[in-house]
């Protein structure tokens, strides 16, 4: 079943990162859980929509996540490169905690732009090794693929084309019944009753 | 060549697949008069003794190719109605409860009525959900982002009255600020454009 | 969210009656009285001989052709018989698929059942693995052939649009940093066909 980015992105905004108010508040009660107390200036775990929220009206300061550095990227986009398999990336969301947090808060977070330029590296260095992957599932005899530290993001990238194109290879792999028994989608000539005063009825 | 007005109306339906072309009475019509006559022959040789022509020939061949024509006639009439069906659905859910003029015109009375139903039922089932007169199942199709949004106006709507009572005048090219939920339907019948910075 | 299930052939799909439109050669092994000009345009006789070979829809074939007493002993359309099978051997992403055969998939697994040497089952299944990658790369805008999606038949050009709509939503999404809400599908195409109209009078 595909799903609309929007829609994943929605289920990622649930994560937790880190962020520096600037106002007051108590416990605020939300149907989704408390969140808060605030104290100006002492950092407080919030959802991220939460977060994008109170940046864009200027209630906080956005404390980026550990792997969010250049650095760090870097190291991971070389591991990637080398690996024939998926590495697991240090977030489940990784693209769209960058989205988010690079969109409303490039301010708060140092090499914004590098950052920017190494995610979308490993970001296409990973969505081609999908597609190689499932080109080779889809020729080969094999009838799995390793898919194991795919984000939810890449893995709905592939929807629905290729459970479809899957869907169609199993249509024409699966035999038809011999000639000689009846087909679902029409009756033949010889089955039909042109007498039905002769067959009793069920109920 | 047997079916080959059904065959027509099927191609009618695959040309036009996600607008509704103007119900076309006459050739189903005329479909139905084949189905007909088709019987008919079919009874008429069934009937002669032992089946067999006053050559000796047996009829059982002919009569099932027409019996085949029958079925494939029948086959085309009822995927026709079918898939017309199913576009009027999803338009209630594209469109809301009133379909544009152009479209209207080309449903056969039976469609119209069958749309004014469905429309009705879903109604009444939106209103029964959850308390508080229920819950608006055609909006919110994406994940909303904020409770208000900027919106521009596409079209010189006129009046347009918020659910506080309050009237807005809407002309061509004016932008609002308004309450998310007021706006979704206008934006979906294409009256709003949501504008992001 | 969208339950897309993937293309199954139905009573109502129109697809599927479209396909089973295509004509397939055959022989009549008995005599069919007086249908000779109904079945062929050019018949001399009221009736249809025994050895008459015509081409008919395979709607038809399926009642005739199958069965205890068959009518018709039924051949493979022309695009599933050897030549044609070499040549989709040899490289099948090379062929036109929609001029070689717009049903070509559809029409091959009807017309397989007609085939004792399982051959015409080899061929389709060969073929789409060949094509998939060709198909996927146009979906995902890779491809920089932009007439590449004329060649495909009607199954590929379904699982094209599917790829493509989704592979759009995509680019869109990584492009932007909001989420606007848009007028539906139906109502921007009716709309643009009601422009083309005026401007027409």
């Amino acid at each position: 079943m595909a799903m609309d980015p929007e829609e994943v992105e929605f289920l990622a905004e649930k994560k937790l990162v880190s962020i520096i108010p600037t106002f007051n508040s108590n416990v605020i009660h939300l149907i989704s859980g408390d969140i808060g107390p605030f104290r100006a200036s002492l950092p407080v775990n919030v959802p991220l929509w939460i977060a994008v929220n109170l940046k864009q009206q200027q209630k906080c300061k956005i404390q980026p996540p550990d792997w969010m550095d250049v650095d760090r990227l870097q190291e991971l986009k070389e591991e990637e490169k080398m690996s024939r398999t998926f590495i697991k990336m240090p977030s489940e969301h990784y693209m769209i905690e960058a989205k988010l947090l690079l969109g409303c808060a490039s301010d708060d977070i140092p090499r914004a732009d590098e950052i920017r330029t190494v995610i979308k590296d490993i970001w296409d260095i990973r969505m081609s090794k999908i597609r190689s992957s499932v080109d080779v599932l889809v020729k080969g005899a094999g009838t799995y693929a390793a898919v194991d530290n795919l984000t939810l993001m890449e893995i709905n990238s592939i929807r629905p084309l290729l459970p479809h194109a899957l869907d169609q290879l199993y249509r024409m792999r699966k035999t038809r019944k011999s000639a000689g028994t009846q087909s679902q989608n029409s009756s033949t000539f010889l089955s039909m009753n042109v007498n039905s005063k002769n067959t009793p009825s069920k109920s | 060549m047997f079916c080959d007005k059904a065959h027509t109306l099927i191609k009618e339906l695959d040309r036009n697949r996600d607008i509704l072309p103007p119900y076309n009475n006459d050739l189903v019509n005329e479909i139905g008069k084949e189905i007909t006559t088709l019987i008919e022959q079919n009874q008429i040789d069934a009937q002669t003794n032992e089946t067999r022509n006053s050559e000796g020939v047996s009829l059982m061949p002919t009569i099932r190719v027409r019996h085949a024509a029958i079925h494939r006639n029948l086959r085309c009439i009822l995927a026709y109605h079918y898939n017309r069906l199913n576009s009027l659905r999803t338009m209630r859910w594209e469109f809301g409860s009133i379909l544009p003029v152009e479209i209207k015109v080309n449903l056969s009375t039976a469609e119209s009525n069958w749309f004014a139903k469905y429309s009705s039922t879903l109604a009444k089932y939106m209103r029964s959900l959850g308390e508080d007169g229920g819950v608006n199942l055609a909006v919110d199709m994406k994940p909303p982002k904020a409770l208000y949004i900027e919106v521009r106006c596409m079209v010189d709507y006129g009046r347009f009255e918020l659910s506080d009572g309050s009237v807005l005048l809407l002309k061509k090219n004016s932008r609002h600020y308004l309450p998310r939920c007021e706006c979704e339907e206008l934006i979906r019948q294409g009256v709003f454009q949501h504008i992001v910075n | 969210m969208h339950l897309q299930s993937a293309y199954m052939p139905n009573y109502f799909a129109i697809d599927d009656i479209l396909a089973t439109q295509e004509r397939t050669p055959c022989k009549f092994i008995v005599n069919v009285p007086t249908l000779g000009v109904k079945l062929n345009p050019s018949a001399e006789g009221d009736d249809i001989q025994v050895g008459t070979t015509l081409e008919l829809p395979m709607w038809l074939v399926q009642q005739l052709g199958r069965g205890r007493q068959p009518v018709v002993s039924v051949d493979l359309p022309q695009m599933y018989k050897e030549a044609y099978r070499e040549v989709l051997k040899a490289d099948p992403r090379a062929v036109n698929l929609h001029k070689f055969g717009l049903y070509f998939y559809e029409l091959g697994s009807y017309a397989k059942e007609f085939d004792n040497q399982r051959e015409v089952n080899d061929i389709l299944i060969h073929t789409f693995k060949g094509r998939f990658r060709k198909i996927m790369d146009l979906a995902d805008n890779i491809s920089s052939d932009s007439t590449a999606q004329d060649s495909l038949d009607v199954l590929e050009r379904r699982l094209y649009t599917d790829g493509h709509r989704s592979r759009s939503k995509l680019n869109a999404w990584l492009v932007e940093s909001g989420v606007p809400l848009e007028a539906a599908n139906m109502v921007i195409n009716h709309r643009k066909r009601k422009r083309v109209d005026i401007e027409d009078i």
